[in-house]
């Protein structure tokens, strides 16, 4: 048996949107800890790695560890006839194929219920293990969003350098290029909207804009965003949900050998 | 084997330019002042006389329908050189002569080229024999050939034969079939400026002659013998180059064959020869002649555009396998072997060129396996001659159409169709008038009866008009000479012409008989005898001949047609086509209003017929009966009655019953064939993706079973569980690669190409990768579809089936769903299953397994750490071990069943190592085949990646537990 019931429904909605561009299927796996999922896109490139705690949810029932293949399209269908203030309760039995998600309004006169096909789905389960990190970024989440946002207007690719004076996004393509600046700023009235730079060691790493821009769909979950760069290693885009969990995307480099050569497959 | 050589300024050649003109005693003027005016040309620079002579002869221009003859110049020239010239110089209006005034002349017969002027003068056919009367020529003693008999003879005593009776005999040709080996250097394609050839092997073969003369390999090193071949060693490429050279003049073949020789193989040995500075290596022809390179470009309309190198081989016929097969075959793969399983049934070893150089640096016995390949390759080339019946069918061709035999590879249609017209015309004193291409004028195509789309369990019977469009030609006397043009029609009575359906007037046969009825006419009598002494004929060499002829036969009747139509042709006339389509579609209308009228319940009959389909030149026809017997004789009599009310010889037939019938669309049908009541012949499937070549094999494949087991078994319920289960293997990973391989020419470089496509750019991938093993123009590039990121172009996303294999790369399901198999299986089961075949097809429950495969390429693999999930539930493990905690209680039975698939691997590994083994023909060598047109190679090289992964998790559960 395993039940889990989240209060703030909308959350569900929000992590499902963001992560259902860059993994298509993926097991959920369930364990007295918390639900966690972690999925690579289809090329190899990127990689979403979400947890939330156990603590999130009341109540959180996980009699023993299971994993619970979905796809995030219907995933995603089935979330969006929930209202915003609804209680989302996700339900399962051993023997059963199917995932019950049960919608209650806030004040308990509606209750739906909706029962998804489980699917069975065989593959590795990869991860990237922790390291140490040469420059981590810490910005407001739209302002990263609105820099991806933009730069994709010019080019396919960004490339972000850090260094102690700052961090720079630059991309160029056939219309032109464009260069955006950020200093640290430490002093905003806001702690949300200040820029912060530990810096190790500068970088100088180039991206596909295209998965930036998947990622950064994740927005609304936090008002901050933490870039961690290693140079020659993916990049870490994480956004902490609250204080239940985290969504974490990696990114791999883009080797530079050819300006013009836009395959994210390296060969 | 004749070998002609025209010798220039001897007049021994006859060069006819015939020009219109109304005056007479003229000629002497006109020869002298036209002699003039060539003088200050180019051509005629090395000609003391160019015009030899003028005549003037009574003759009839070809094209409308005229009476009585008129005088025409015929100008004969000294060089076959000149004749365009002169043509330009009449045409262009500058010419006069004497006191006549100046003029633009139309000439005749001025764009014929030599050779086939030569022969319809004579009467000398393709392949054909003539016999010389003593006297009438003289030997010649300081002889200019490597011929054992050179004779002179003047052109008009020649007696050629026309092939019939016992001239329908073929000599005893000698075919050399011969393949090289080079030694690329890594990764680079053989370049004959830089790299040796290291074998040569030769095998030939006299025609009809089940056995070979002989089988000799030239190697450069030491190599051990091989049973029943020769093998030569040489230390110097110079001297093995060399004595290959001599090989071709001493043995002397008049048939030269091989696969690619003439693109490759005999371009490389000739530059290879000037790269090492051979002076003696280019004489391969029969006379003295150098043998001399050139670049050709042939187009044309049925067979695209190509690129061809030309050697010029004086005496004998290069006849490369790949060319001819180009021709007459659509194949998704020209490669040897893929051709070989094809037709041979015989998969063939693949030794990449990359493989070749090792080979060749290794022992004797490295060298002898290299040879082994390299003689399977010569030998291949000449079975397939032999099963295809080429030869035969293109010497047959030759004699039909009259044209050299070299011109049916390299040349079009049209060229046939002129020999013969030629022919015909020289013997009614006609002359073909040299027409400047006009534009392109459009005349609608034939008519089809729009289709009922359904599945018809009750039998349908076909009835189809036995060589309509000739048959409509000879019917209504349609031809040149029978047209009449917009004032001609006022001198004749009514009923002396008939109006066509496209409102174009043609003389009656009684009037004038046209050229090409009579062509035809004579083409299909000499079908239908080759037919009946088809059958009459024992000896299998023969029966070969004979059907060989009969084919060559009907296919020269089609395309007189189709040269009428030409727009860009010797002598279009649109009117003729025109009007032959017309009647066509009239006909089919007049047929089916006929059949459902004839046979109906007022006329007796228990239902009404429908007409359910008709495009062309047939009609299907649903009777509404219960057996094929039926149907059978219901049809033969509806062919019998239709066929009265149309003139001779236009003959309506009945020809097949399909029973069950699936109609899917205008020119897409399956159905079962039946000729006779109680058994089918075959399975027939019309424009069905069972034979397309831009789909990949699986959609070929699956559809093909379906239709088996909706149209033999008749149990489409079985059909679509087997599409679900194949559904489901592709969502799993369980489908062999070499199913879901698409190829696509590559006709274009990048640049070309207006939209980027998917084998182009991988092509420009590949180079990058490995220069040597990218495929080059004109190849088929063989791909599949990987998955890409959302919203990734499709053209990024092909790669190369080996580069995918290797890397483990997981395919887009979604696009082979989608892009691949959803249409096709639509088409055939939306008419069985109705609305529903898409939710049930695509949406069942049979597409919730999936697996994902983990890719060894992309760029976060190398950072990725693999946590093992439990073998039994899936769930993440925090160490190394099989199985969780929770399902330990099941481990033995969950070993057990990786074991069983352990097992399952390693005997799959097993079988297919050794057929590999077979077909290489070594059963202790480590098997080197890369042929990427072999199923077994994909198959090979995922089971052993299969046999790794298990293998590693039966060492978890080793792990585990001690047992």
């Amino acid at each position: 048996m395993f039940e889990a019931r989240l209060l703030n429904g909308s959350l569900w909605k929000k992590i499902i949107e963001s992560i259902k561009d860059v993994v298509e299927d993926a097991n959920w796996e369930c364990s007295g800890s918390g639900i966690s999922l972690q999925g690579m896109d289809s090329s190899h490139v990127a990689l979403v790695s979400l947890h939330l705690k156990s603590d999130a949810f009341d109540p959180y029932r996980c009699d023993r560890n299971i994993s619970l293949g979905l796809s995030s399209t219907n995933l995603s269908k089935i979330l969006k006839c929930s209202s915003n203030d609804d209680s989302v309760i996700i339900r399962t039995s051993e023997a059963s194929d199917n995932v019950s998600f049960i919608f209650e309004s806030s004040n308990s006169e509606k209750v739906s219920q909706f029962d998804l096909k489980l699917m069975n789905i065989d593959s590795e389960h990869l991860g990237i293990p922790d390291m140490e990190y040469d420059s981590i970024v810490k910005m407001p989440s739209n302002e990263f969003q609105r820099i991806c946002r933009d730069l994709s207007l010019l080019g396919e690719s960004v490339q972000i350098a850090c260094t102690k004076d700052g961090v720079q996004f630059t991309s160029s393509g056939s219309i032109g290029s464009g260069k955006i600046s950020l200093r640290p700023n430490i002093t905003a009235e806001n702690l949300d909207d200040t820029v912060n730079i530990e810096l190790n060691e500068a970088v100088l790493l180039t991206f596909a804009l295209r998965y930036l821009n998947f990622f950064t769909k994740a927005t609304s979950l936090a008002p901050r965003v933490i870039l961690s760069f290693k140079t020659e290693h993916p990049l870490v885009v994480e956004y902490q949900i609250q204080d239940i969990g985290y969504l974490k995307f990696y990114l791999a480099p883009k080797i530079e050998d050819d300006d013009t050569k836009q395959t994210t497959t390296p060969d | 084997m004749l070998v002609i050589r025209a010798p220039f300024g001897v007049g021994t050649h006859v060069l006819i330019t015939v020009i219109k003109y109304t005056g007479i005693f003229a000629c002497e003027e006109f020869k002298q002042d036209l002699n003039k005016a060539l003088k200050s040309e180019n051509t005629a620079k090395n000609f003391t006389l160019c015009v030899l002579d003028v005549a003037i002869e009574e003759k009839q221009s070809m094209y409308f329908y005229s009476k009585g003859k008129r005088p025409f110049f015929r100008i004969t020239v000294a060089s076959p050189r000149l004749v365009p010239t002169v043509r330009r110089i009449l045409e262009e209006g500058d010419f006069k002569f004497g006191d006549y005034p100046q003029k633009q002349y139309s000439t005749y017969e001025s764009n014929i080229e030599f050779v086939v002027r030569f022969m319809v003068d004579t009467g000398l056919v393709g392949c054909g024999w003539v016999s010389l009367k003593g006297g009438e020529y003289e030997v010649r003693r300081d002889r200019s050939s490597r011929c054992q008999i050179e004779l002179d003879v003047k052109y008009n005593n020649l007696v050629c034969f026309a092939p019939e009776e016992e001239w329908q005999a073929i000599g005893p040709l000698r075919i050399l079939s011969f393949d090289i080996e080079c030694a690329a250097r890594k990764g680079i394609f053989p370049e004959a400026d830089k790299d040796r050839v290291i074998q040569i092997a030769n095998v030939m073969q006299i025609q009809g002659q089940p056995d070979y003369l002989f089988k000799v390999v030239f190697t450069l090193k030491e190599t051990a013998s091989i049973p029943g071949a020769e093998i030569l060693c040489y230390e110097h490429e110079s001297e093995m180059l060399k004595d290959w050279s001599s090989l071709i003049r001493e043995t002397d073949p008049d048939i030269l064959t091989g696969y690619n020789i003439i693109n490759f193989d005999i371009p490389y040995l000739m530059n290879r020869a000037a790269a090492l500075n051979l002076i003696s290596f280019p004489y391969l022809g029969r006379t003295h002649e150098k043998t001399t390179m050139s670049n050709t470009t042939f187009q044309s309309k049925a067979y695209g555009k190509r690129e061809n190198k030309s050697t010029k081989m004086a005496g004998r016929v290069q006849f490369d396998v790949l060319q001819i097969l180009f021709r007459d075959q659509k194949l998704r793969s020209y490669s040897l072997n893929s051709v070989s399983y094809l037709f041979l049934g015989q998969q063939k070893e693949d030794v990449h060129h990359s493989k070749i150089t090792e080979l060749q640096e290794g022992d004797k016995l490295t060298r002898r396996r290299l040879a082994i390949y390299c003689l399977r390759d010569a030998v291949l080339p000449l079975r397939l001659l032999d099963k295809l019946m080429c030869l035969i069918n293109y010497i047959e061709m030759a004699r039909v159409t009259g044209v050299p035999i070299s011109y049916l590879s390299t040349r079009g249609q049209q060229i046939k169709v002129i020999s013969q017209l030629l022919r015909k015309a020289r013997e009614q004193e006609l002359l073909m008038p040299a027409r400047k291409i006009h534009g392109e004028e459009e005349y609608a195509g034939a008519t089809v009866i729009e289709p009922r789309r359904a599945f018809y369990k009750d039998p349908v019977s076909v009835l189809d008009f036995s060589s309509l469009y000739p048959s409509i030609m000879m019917a209504h006397n349609l031809c040149y000479t029978s047209l009449l043009g917009p004032g001609d029609r006022s001198e004749l009575q009514p009923e002396q012409y008939i109006r066509t359906p496209s409102g174009n007037y043609f003389v009656k046969a009684d009037v004038r008989k046209g050229l090409l009825p009579v062509i035809l006419e004579e083409l299909l009598k000499a079908r239908r005898k080759a037919k009946a002494d088809l059958k009459m004929e024992q000896d299998p060499f023969k029966k070969k001949v004979l059907d060989g002829r009969q084919l060559a036969l009907k296919m020269s009747a089609n395309s007189v047609y189709g040269f009428t139509g030409a727009s860009i042709g010797k002598l279009p006339c649109i009117e003729i086509s025109g009007s032959v389509t017309a009647y066509g579609r009239e006909m089919i209308g007049q047929v089916k209003d006929y059949v459902e009228e004839k046979f109906s319940i007022v006329n007796g009959y228990a239902h009404n017929a429908d007409v359910i389909y008709g495009d062309t030149d047939s009609v299907m026809v649903l009777f509404h009966v219960a057996t094929v017997k039926e149907s059978i004789d219901l049809g033969k009599k509806a062919a019998e009655l239709v066929t009265a009310n149309f003139p001779h010889p236009i003959k309506l037939e009945f020809e097949k019953v399909y029973f069950p019938y699936l109609l899917i669309n205008k020119k897409r049908y399956a159905g079962l064939y039946y000729t006779q009541p109680d058994k089918y012949d075959k399975m027939d499937c019309k424009g069905i993706e069972t034979v397309r070549r831009d789909n990949c094999t699986l959609v070929a494949n699956l559809i093909n079973t379906c239709l088996k087991k909706i149209l033999i078994e008749r149990d489409p319920g079985d059909a679509i569980e087997y599409v679900k289960r194949t559904i489901s293997d592709l969502m799993c990973n369980r489908v062999d690669i070499s199913q879901l391989v698409i190829t696509k020419e590559l006709t274009k470089s990048d640049k070309d190409y207006s939209a980027r496509q998917a084998h182009v750019v991988l092509a420009g991938r590949m180079k990058e990768r490995d220069a040597g093993s990218a495929p080059s123009l004109g190849d088929r590039v063989p791909y599949v579809i990987i998955a890409g990121t959302k919203k990734q172009a499709a053209y990024e996303k092909a790669e190369d089936p080996i580069y995918v294999l290797e890397n483990n790369i997981p395919i887009d399901v979604k696009y082979y769903l989608e892009q691949q198999l959803s249409k096709p299986l639509l088409r055939i089961f939306e008419p069985i299953m109705g609305d529903k075949a898409e939710r049930e097809l695509f949406h069942g429950d049979h597409t919730l397994s999936r697996t994902i495969v983990s890719s060894k390429a992309g760029g976060l693999t190398m950072f990725a750490k693999r946590s093992e999930t439990c073998i039994g539930c899936k769930s993440v493990l925090k160490g190394n071990e099989a199985v969780c905690s929770h399902c330990i209680e099941r481990i033995s039975e969950l070993y057990q069943r990786e074991v069983e698939q352990l097992r399952n691997f390693e005997e799959k590994f097993s079988r297919l190592w050794t057929q590999c083994q077979t077909c290489q023909e070594s059963l202790h060598e480590e098997v080197i085949c890369t042929n990427r047109d072999c199923t077994i190679f994909y198959m090979r090289t995922k089971v052993i990646k299969d046999l790794e992964e298990k293998s590693r998790i039966i060492g978890r559960f080793e792990q585990q537990v001690d047992w």
